[in-house]
């Protein structure tokens, strides 16, 4: 019986989550436009302006308004317009690359240790204490000292940390469920232990995975930009928002926008990505207060 | 961790909660504390001889430390050199049981830069780091409390909203980007403050404005759910039968209630803030740990680095555990459930 509650639960969940397209939700909309506005700018600037990379030192400090150059250029004459489109694109590969990555390693393991409670449960608890004590920006830093900056180097420092949210989450979920009565019903009727994991446990924890997702995915980005700002994350021809706010800070009043632009850029996405983990966990009904973060 | 008030009440536990003696004899009333701080502290012993490890791991991950020290400048015999110096070339776990040894001597290694001790060099520049972190979350603390109330206590109004409105764009705001703002409008163009280095008080107010900003938005948000939790709770109506005023309410009985969580969140957050100090550190060439940690990585003086992040778990641990003292002697519920 619990096993048909459950599906018919299911499967309102998924109605709602198919109402994402335009949800009755202001945090929810706000974001999705502020997505798609940034990720068409991405797109056409991609496609319409000058290489962001490129450097015309004759160009160097042309305010923003200059012919050719809306938003000005930097010391070394990139157009910094250009540089928001694609850096714009390069944030949210970085996001979309540590969240996957993150997500596959925390789930798997939170399912296995959650449904086993062996030593792997064990283990995975003390690792948890650890990293709750040791802030990661600290070890990020200390790390970049021996990992070269480029986009898969960063992405794999910070899903090295990241994954540990999603561990802990999953394992609460799978520690509740596990103890219901289709886990035991399913057992009864000989399925496979990886066919319990991913058919019954996965979807139990579902929607509280992709809230954690969606916030997490923010704070991914002010991680990124904090180390390539602090010249230890990205480098051209990487084009990383935190590595040109750099740029501007040498000499911030003579080339204020240097600075302003990309800043503006991060603050978008980010508020983007948080409002849609808002949106979403009102909207779902996922609680994953004390694991984001 | 959840207080539970409905729950089956232990008969020594009334008389712990209010401090009376009880017919058990007094060791039992302190008890309960001492076995929590001392598994509390043996988890703490775990966690730094954690940090210990990865970092030691981190510094030996990619190959040799003296090639990375050397950043393929010198040749292959000066590189063999440097290692033999630096007692790189004998096998790893000689060399983790040396430093392990080491540390329980309280020696973390010599800086390479300076050719002092790591741990004095840490220990020199971090209570200008202390000062500006407490300040942050004093300021922090200062404004979250009365706007909290404020937002409870008029809740659903304009500026309820409005307050929330703004704590989301805030959350949103890089802390290093919104230091470079606050440098660029105060320090160098209205010539307010100073912008470099610790030279005065003023230098103080600049990076403790960066730093508590994403805390204040955080406090806020948890203030305000569980203000709200509190306000819809039996007892309250209780209260308000009795004809108090919603604000006496707010003040003396809702504060009271929220701080374990609000102690809580702030041990949470502690890593953050620490994280969020080191680059706003660099922005205003404060001459604290995150200076110190981000010159020590750009010159790969691997001793110093491994000092800092030890240094910053022990912080942690420290921390931690006093805020989960205090939690405790705050909430008699806490004590009950954890015993």
């Amino acid at each position: 019986m619990s096993v048909g509650v459950r599906s018919v639960r299911s499967r309102g969940r998924m109605a709602r989550l198919s109402r994402v397209v335009w949800p009755r939700n202001d945090a929810l909309r706000t974001s999705i436009i502020i997505l798609i506005a940034l990720v068409v700018f991405a797109i056409v600037g991609k496609l319409l302006l000058v290489d962001p990379t490129k450097q015309v030192l004759r160009d160097s400090y042309l305010r923003p308004g200059s012919p050719g150059h809306l938003l000005g250029t930097d010391p070394l004459g990139r157009d910094i317009l250009a540089w928001c489109a694609a850096g714009v694109l390069t944030s949210l590969a970085i996001c979309a690359l540590v969240v996957a990555l993150s997500m596959l390693i925390g789930v798997s393991v939170g399912l296995v240790s959650g449904y086993s409670r062996s030593w792997v449960d064990h283990g995975l608890m003390r690792i948890t204490d650890l990293q709750l004590a040791i802030p990661p920006l600290p070890l990020f830093i200390a790390a970049s000292a021996i990992v070269a900056g480029s986009i898969y180097s960063v992405v794999i420092l910070v899903s090295f940390v990241s994954w540990v949210p999603y561990a802990r989450l999953v394992r609460a979920r799978v520690l509740v469920e596990r103890e219901r009565g289709y886990i035991a019903a399913a057992r009864l009727a000989g399925s496979r232990t990886w066919r319990i994991l991913l058919l019954h446990l996965l979807p139990a924890a579902a929607t509280e995975i992709l809230v954690l997702a969606s916030l997490q995915a923010g704070t991914v980005l002010l991680i990124e930009s904090g180390l390539s700002f602090l010249g230890l994350g990205l480098q051209p021809p990487n084009t990383s928002l935190g590595y040109m706010i750099s740029v501007g800070r040498t000499d911030p009043v003579g080339s204020w926008w240097v600075v302003v632009f990309p800043g503006i850029m991060i603050v978008l996405l980010v508020l983007a990505f948080n409002l849609m983990g808002d949106g979403l966990r009102d909207l779902l009904k996922a609680d994953v207060e004390g694991y984001s973060r | 961790m959840t207080a539970m008030p409905g729950a089956p009440l232990d008969p020594i536990a009334p008389a712990e909660a209010t401090g009376l003696p009880n017919q058990r004899g007094g060791t039992l009333a302190i008890s309960p504390w001492l076995t929590y701080a001392g598994s509390r502290l043996l988890q703490g012993l775990f966690v730094i001889f954690g940090a210990v490890t990865i970092s030691f791991i981190l510094v030996n991950m990619i190959g040799d430390p003296a090639s990375v020290l050397a950043g393929g400048q010198l040749s292959h015999e000066q590189v063999a050199n440097l290692s033999h110096q630096l007692g790189y070339d004998r096998p790893v776990v000689d060399r983790y049981i040396a430093y392990v040894g080491g540390l329980l001597h309280g020696d973390l290694g010599v800086s390479i830069r300076y050719g002092t001790s790591a741990l004095g060099l840490v220990l020199a520049v971090l209570p200008a780091t202390l000062l500006i972190v407490i300040g942050a979350i004093s300021l922090a603390c200062a404004i979250a409390i009365p706007v909290s109330v404020l937002s409870v206590l008029r809740r659903g109004s304009y500026m309820d909203s409005a307050t929330r409105r703004t704590l989301i764009v805030f959350q949103a705001i890089p802390e290093f980007w919104f230091a470079l703002m606050l440098a660029m409008v105060f320090a160098v163009a209205l010539r307010w403050l100073p912008s470099m280095g610790f030279t005065s008080p003023t230098a103080l107010i600049l990076p403790i404005i960066a730093i508590a900003l994403p805390l204040v938005s955080s406090l806020v948000r948890l203030l305000r759910a569980t203000l709200l939790d509190v306000m819809a709770s039996d007892f309250v109506l209780a209260l308000r039968a009795k004809g108090i005023s919603d604000r006496e309410i707010v003040v003396r009985h809702g504060l009271r209630n929220v701080m374990s969580p609000f102690l809580t969140l702030l041990a949470l957050h502690l890593g953050w803030l620490i994280g969020g100090t080191l680059i706003i550190e660099t922005i205003f060439v404060w001459p604290g740990v995150g200076t110190l940690l981000v010159n020590a990585v750009k010159v790969r003086d691997l001793p110093v680095i491994q000092a800092v992040v030890i240094l910053i778990a022990v912080a942690t641990v420290i921390l931690n555990l006093v805020v989960d003292l205090l939690i405790m002697a705050i909430d008699p519920r806490i004590r009950q459930v954890r015993r």
